[in-house]
């Protein structure tokens, strides 16, 4: 399909900047689409403009022409309402709705263009996958140049897209946030909503030459949606969207014609892929910074726990225990390095780790004398709690709760509660 | 001389030959297991995860082509359209779990990107001219031409499984699909249950890909068990009529198709079961639209007669009555058609009597009806303003709506005034 050749250098610019226009008003739209938690129209949409194309194209409009946009936002309007009467007079969930409404309606395109083929100018393959290959092939001059019609109709929706979420751009985000006070402010959010939808219509129209009816899917959805991971603010993650739907474009394409492949579908692989990085590396909330903050949480309490443990055999209560789980061993190892636990079988605490190991038992016994003594809880209930609230509490906390107990120096238990700070030199620890 | 069925040699060209029957019989079990198993994914509201994981099914029939060595081996393509189904089912989960993106996105963002990896697949090896690839595009639309019978056998087989599977845990199915809560706390593996059921529907829509096709297997799915709903409410009649409408719609879509040439199969299954599902919506029995029609239509004159005869028992007091006095009282919807009804009832059970060329008076069972009316209206009224509970326990949901029968206009007028005595009374 695609050789490497740098006389066509020219048509593979071309694709590009039809990939890049098209994904760019996609992610635009997308991204109210996924903050609306209407993904799924776009998939609905994008099925369900194919008839209203084709019968355009019959009734004589040229594709990427204002009559077949017109046909595509018909049938997308006919969509939604099909899927409401659904709801409505069948009692169907909108899932199943809107199920049945686009795969009918996209049913009847493929058969129309099964069946017109010789008539209409569209392949079954193409509606399902686009032919961005050919794209550059169908051009019209503008200022000497030859544009392709694709990426005149693109651009075209792309500025009016722009255009309307620059006009529109309070009434669209008070909408999709907070739907209710937008009406109780008097916003027209029927109107609000009908336009995106319409606005749906026009980006999945423009892309479905160069991307076809279903790979419009993941333009809309995923770079959005990707976005939404890594930013906070709507007015960045529209901008993060449409960065990454370009990038993939180009990317995706670039890829496609190494590989010598579709160029549609590895558009569609590339954009997952930003999708996947996203979701890892994510700043905050990540699946990698989830688990690094999981983690470090984890081993920072296996550490504290067992220097608690020490802590308590030297006061006698209770011999050490010994470190049995990978992590406690991994603590009493890291321990010993950070020299905290003197090295050795025996293994006491170093005086900088009895330091440590005294707080968190400070904590932790604050913590039960002041359950003990505000909330009605049996003696044998107090442990679990402050077991998990000792890795927790700072110095602040700890002080006003000694003030609370004024003075009050045992835990519930009847054991003494360590002092925030021992002379500097540290006393023997209580004998055995 | 002794033949076996298919040696046979049909006289008459209008039997079908041997491999068309089986084919036939493998797409209509096809279609009546879709059916089955798709009632509990419409009822879960899984119809979309089960578009998702369709999707997904073009990359896994990629990739098992080229492990198979080239070979188009139906049951090899499928299993591998299982396990890509199933790992876009199991993305899915994942995404729920670790991100914050939505569910919907989440659907979207597998379909579209796995139904992408499919294609790349598919057109890098037609690209490259591996032999026998050419058949594999039969899977994003469906085309059942090319079935052998054993495929057919295979096919027929496996949804069988798949129907006998949920008929022996129709009970847990059910649970978990009406009251999952309620299955939860009285012990049942719920998630096992549900997960299972979404397997099934990944297994559905793996065995209906020859027949309908990626994009469209779900329709096979989702439709018939709409379908059925729309004529019963128990789930013991849903699922057998779900799996009938599955086969019927299967079926004409595959003969149509074979009798059209270069006709993909699925677009045609899907528009069999949506013709299907149509005449449902208009003519089922309660749930259908003329049904619904006639019971409002009942329902409103019903209301317009009771409020003649109110009106009626009123205007009496003054002696007899004409029939534009009673109707300037009485306005309203079929305020006209009600007068001819009662006027034709003198004939058997007289409501009204005739005093005169244009004069009305009630009869006895007239005036008997229209006391106990306003008897209970006014029984009403109290409840409504005393024991508002008791009155929302007690009307059914068939109570017409207000709408229909005081009309939107007046309707909206008496909303108003409801919230400007609401918002004068101030709030508590």
């Amino acid at each position: 399909m695609m050789e490497f050749d740098s006389t066509h250098l020219w048509m593979h610019f071309w694709a590009i900047a039809t990939a890049a226009t098209v994904s760019a008003g996609c992610a635009l739209v997308g991204s109210f689409l996924v903050v609306r938690r209407l993904s799924l129209l776009g998939d609905a949409i994008s099925h369900a403009v194919l008839p209203g194309i084709v019968l355009a194209v019959l009734a004589g409009g040229r594709p990427g022409g204002a009559g077949v946009f017109l046909g595509a936002v018909v049938a997308a309007l006919v969509t939604v309402w099909l899927t409401n009467l659904l709801g409505t007079h069948a009692g169907l969930a909108e899932d199943a709705g809107a199920g049945v409404a686009f795969t009918t309606l996209f049913a009847i395109g493929v058969v129309l263009v099964s069946a017109l083929a010789s008539r209409v100018d569209i392949d079954p393959g193409c509606v399902l996958y686009g032919i961005l290959e050919l794209v550059p092939f169908d051009t019209v001059p503008i200022l000497g140049l030859e544009v392709p019609r694709a990426l005149l109709a693109a651009a075209t929706v792309l500025v009016v897209l722009v255009v309307a979420a620059a006009l529109c751009w309070k009434e669209l985000v008070f909408t999709a946030f907070d739907p209710a006070a937008a009406r109780a402010a008097g916003l027209p959010v029927g109107l609000v909503s009908a336009g995106l939808l319409v606005a749906t219509s026009l980006a999945t129209v423009a892309s479905f030459e160069a991307v076809g009816a279903i790979l419009v899917v993941a333009m809309l959805a995923v770079p959005a949606a990707a976005a939404e991971l890594l930013v906070r603010r709507f007015h960045r993650m529209l901008l993060v969207a449409v960065a990454l739907g370009v990038a993939g474009s180009i990317v995706g394409y670039l890829a496609a014609w190494h590989f010598n492949t579709n160029a549609a579908g590895m558009i569609a692989v590339v954009l997952g892929i930003e999708y996947l990085l996203a979701a890892l590396w994510a700043p905050g909330d990540g699946i990698v910074a989830r688990v690094v903050s999981r983690e470090s949480l984890r081993w920072r309490v296996a550490c504290e726990d067992r220097l608690a443990s020490l802590w308590r055999a030297e006061e006698g209560d209770a011999a050490a225990l010994a470190p049995r789980t990978l992590l406690d061993r991994l603590a009493q190892a890291r321990l010993v390095f950070g020299g905290r636990i003197v090295p050795g079988r025996a293994g006491g605490l170093t005086d900088i780790g009895r330091e440590e190991a005294r707080v968190i038992v400070r904590s932790h016994r604050l913590w039960e004398a002041w359950l003990g003594r505000h909330v009605a809880l049996p003696l044998d209930h107090l442990h679990p709690p402050a077991e998990w609230i000792e890795h927790h509490l700072g110095a602040e906390v700890r002080g006003r709760i000694a003030a609370d107990l004024e003075g009050d120096e045992g835990d519930p238990h009847g054991r003494d509660i360590p002092p925030e700070e021992f002379p500097r030199r540290p006393a023997e620890p209580p004998a055995r | 001389m002794i033949l076996t069925v298919a040696e046979m040699s049909f006289p008459t060209g209008w039997i079908p030959p041997y491999n068309t029957l089986v084919v036939a019989a493998g797409v209509a079990s096809v279609g009546f297991a879709a059916g089955v198993v798709g009632c509990f994914a419409v009822l879960r509201r899984r119809a979309l995860a089960g578009d998702a994981a369709a999707h997904a099914t073009l990359l896994g029939v990629g990739l098992a082509f080229l492990l198979g060595g080239g070979r188009r081996d139906l049951p090899l393509l499928l299993g591998g359209a299982l396990s890509t189904a199933i790992a876009a089912l199991l993305a899915l989960v994942l995404i729920g779990r670790w991100t914050r993106t939505r569910d919907d996105a989440a659907t979207a963002i597998v379909l579209g990107v796995s139904f992408g990896a499919g294609i790349t697949l598919l057109s890098g090896i037609s690209a490259r001219g591996i032999p026998g690839s050419a058949g594999l595009e039969q899977f994003l639309l469906g085309h059942t031409a090319g079935l052998t019978a054993a495929d057919a056998m295979i096919l027929g087989a496996l949804s069988l499984l798949t129907v006998a599977l949920v008929a022996l845990f129709l009970k847990e199915s059910t649970l978990v699909a009406f009251d999952p809560l309620f299955a939860a706390a009285s012990g049942w593996p719920v998630t096992l249950i549900d997960y299972a059921l979404v397997v099934l529907v990944a297994v559905m829509v793996v065995v209906g890909l020859p027949a309908a096709g990626a994009v469209l297997v779900t329709a096979l799915v989702v439709i018939p068990p709409v379908t059925a709903r729309q004529w019963t409410d128990s789930v013991g009649v849903m699922l057998p009529l779900a799996g009938l409408f599955g086969l019927v719609a299967a079926l004409s879509g595959v003969a149509v198709s074979s009798a059209v040439p270069r006709m993909p199969t699925g677009p045609l299954v899907v528009i069999a079961a949506s013709i299907l599902l149509t005449i449902s919506l208009l003519i089922a029995p309660r749930r259908g639209g003329l049904a619904r029609w006639l019971r409002s239509r009942r329902t409103v004159a019903a209301w317009a007669e009771g409020r003649l005869l109110e009106v009626a028992l009123r205007l009496e007091a003054q002696g007899p009555f004409t029939r534009e006095q009673l109707l300037a009282k009485a306005p309203g919807v079929a305020a006209d058609s009600a007068f001819k009804r009662l006027v034709r009832s003198a004939a058997i059970e007289p409501v009204v009597t005739r005093a005169g060329t244009d004069a009305w008076r009630l009869a006895v069972w007239g005036r008997e009806l229209a006391a106990e009316r306003s008897r209970r209206l006014a029984a009403w009224t109290e409840v409504l303003e005393v024991a508002r509970e008791d009155a929302r326990g007690h009307l059914t949901i068939d109570v017409p709506s207000p709408e229909a029968i005081l009309g939107a206009a007046r309707m909206k007028a008496i909303r108003e005034s409801a919230a400007a005595a609401r918002s004068a009374s101030g709030p508590g």
